[in-house]
């Protein structure tokens, strides 16, 4: 069996106005991994290229050790797919919709299933036609959550829920992984999401991944750091240090491998620190996505 | 442990679309039946029906099971099942064409009873009948193939009005240009002269091309969904 539970090499995708550039992607099995990109980053591309949906140009793609999109049907068995733009059949119910998928997987959790329809407040014999967009996606990961899959790959589940059907879903999901060994990818736009459930965070912008890390040590190594600059003095360059803005005496400048010297340095140059602050996933997603931009301009 | 998610596919169409099937079986024998009056214009319109009702559905069926899937975005929860593009592509193709070919043999079943076992129209019209019947067929074989090839309403919209349009027109040429066939159709006896056959054959064999080459561009996609 693999180490990973997904393992993307040298993953190449090409479109008219959009390339997938060279991705390398690595989930250990067991962790949950949040895939945080703008609109248009490549989110989904690069789901549904580890789903086997889209056939990639170049690169390896192994899905629970097995070779994508070769072997996606037998990957399938045990992979739980659920999107932001996937629906139900409007017409019937979920009852229906349970006894269909419950016929095709073996491994169906009956008691699972009653327990997450109490949970998500759903009831069977409800047409999908009469569910709220929030009910809707609640049944889709309940299709997919009964499975008992291996592996979840939830392609921006939250979006568009309002924020208590939004708590559920991470609740449900954070219980899920209870059961050991089971793995989750979560592409999202949404950091506080991601940051509320990930043990590892990837960036993703214009098809390239900029960054993937622990989430732990993300927040540890993200610094902002306030300078009040008095005239004359030049601030230095210095490693660590990806961005500064000044306005007049003031500075802000934004450390990806925080260390402790880096203050003292400010100190030495002449520079005053006022302060040394702890990031926001959000915040690091952004300057991230700025600092990657400019490296490519450049 | 491993079910046949194919033929769970099948079966889940079949019920998704049984209203369909059972509406256009019902309109069909609605419009044989008129024919069992006779005079000639119950015999006109019954026959009128009977092929609208046959050509509706050749339209319908492609749209609700094939265009509607991706169009409503049911799709990737299908695509969710352990399910490649093939098979996936196979299952709706077997799915459509056989609810398609229910429909179609009930109909041919009742038309020949309605000539053979009730004598409402003459033997001589049975080869006729039989190659007219083969152009729906064709139709909805093109319509089904450009919806699941081309994955749009607008692709699916295209080949219904190109095969719409090109009855009116394959029924004229048929009747102006193969006179051993139209001049032996109203007489007592069925006449299986080698035109009708030939022309059996050429419908045969466009279905067995449009088929294959759906399944042949399907195979070759490289994104689905």
């Amino acid at each position: 069996m693999s180490d990973y539970a997904i393992e993307l090499n040298g993953v190449c995708k090409s479109y008219r106005f959009f390339d997938l550039q060279n991705v390398a992607l690595r989930l250990e099995h067991g962790t949950i991994m949040g895939l945080i990109g703008p609109n248009g980053a490549g989110k989904s591309t690069t789901i549904r290229i580890l789903m086997g949906l889209v056939h990639q140009d170049r690169g390896d793609v192994n899905v629970l050790g097995y070779r994508m999109p070769e072997e996606q049907i037998i990957a399938k068995w045990d992979i739980g797919f659920a999107s932001e733009d996937m629906r139900l059949y409007e017409s019937m119910t979920l009852g229906w919709h349970i006894n269909f998928v419950k016929s095709i997987y073996s491994r169906w959790d009956d008691a699972y299933a009653q327990l997450l329809l109490k949970h998500f407040g759903l009831r069977a014999e409800q047409k999908i036609k009469g569910l709220s967009h929030g009910q809707r996606v609640k049944a889709s990961l309940l299709l997919v959550f009964a499975r008992r899959p291996k592996l979840l790959v939830l392609d921006e589940p939250t979006t568009g829920l309002d924020p208590v059907a939004r708590h559920e879903i991470l609740r449900e999901l954070t219980a899920v992984m209870v059961e050991e060994g089971r793995s989750v990818l979560f592409s999202s736009h949404n950091t506080q999401d991601v940051e509320q459930i990930s043990d590892q965070i990837t960036f993703i912008d214009r098809g390239r991944i900029i960054d993937s890390m622990d989430k732990e040590i993300y927040l540890d190594r993200w610094r902002r750091m306030r300078l009040e600059v008095p005239d004359g003095v030049a601030l230095p360059s210095l490693p660590g240090v990806i961005g500064i803005q000044q306005t007049g005496r003031l500075a802000v400048a934004i450390a990806n491998a925080f260390e402790s010297h880096l203050p003292n340095a400010y100190e030495n140059s002449g520079a005053r620190v006022r302060a040394v602050e702890n990031m926001t996933l959000e915040e690091i997603f952004v300057a991230n996505v700025e600092h990657s931009r400019e490296e490519v301009k450049a | 442990m491993k079910a046949n998610v194919m033929l769970h596919l099948i079966l889940k169409d079949w019920r998704l679309q049984r209203r369909t099937i059972i509406l256009t079986v019902l309109a069909g024998a609605a419009a044989l039946t008129i024919l069992v009056i006779g005079g000639q214009t119950p015999i006109v319109i019954g026959t009128v029906l009977f092929f609208v009702s046959m050509i509706l559905c050749a339209c319908l069926l492609p749209m609700q099971n094939i265009v509607n899937e991706i169009k409503k975005q049911t799709l990737p929860f299908v695509m969710s099942l352990p399910v490649s593009s093939a098979r996936y592509a196979a299952a709706k193709l077997v799915s459509t064409v056989g609810m398609f070919l229910i429909l179609w043999l009930t109909l041919l079943c009742v038309a020949l009873y309605m000539v053979l076992g009730r004598h409402t129209l003459p033997n001589g019209v049975i080869p006729m009948a039989m190659i007219l019947m083969g152009f729906p067929l064709i139709g909805f074989c093109l319509i089904t193939g450009t919806a699941l090839v081309g994955e749009s309403e607008g692709w699916a919209t295209a080949a219904m009005v190109v095969v719409n349009s090109s009855y009116g027109l394959v029924w004229y040429l048929l009747a102006s240009h193969v006179p051993s066939i139209t001049q032996t159709w109203g007489g007592p006896v069925a006449v299986w002269n080698p035109a009708v056959f030939k022309i059996l054959g050429v419908e045969f064999a466009a279905i067995m091309v449009i088929l294959g080459l759906t399944i042949y561009l399907q195979s070759r996609k490289r994104s689905f969904v």
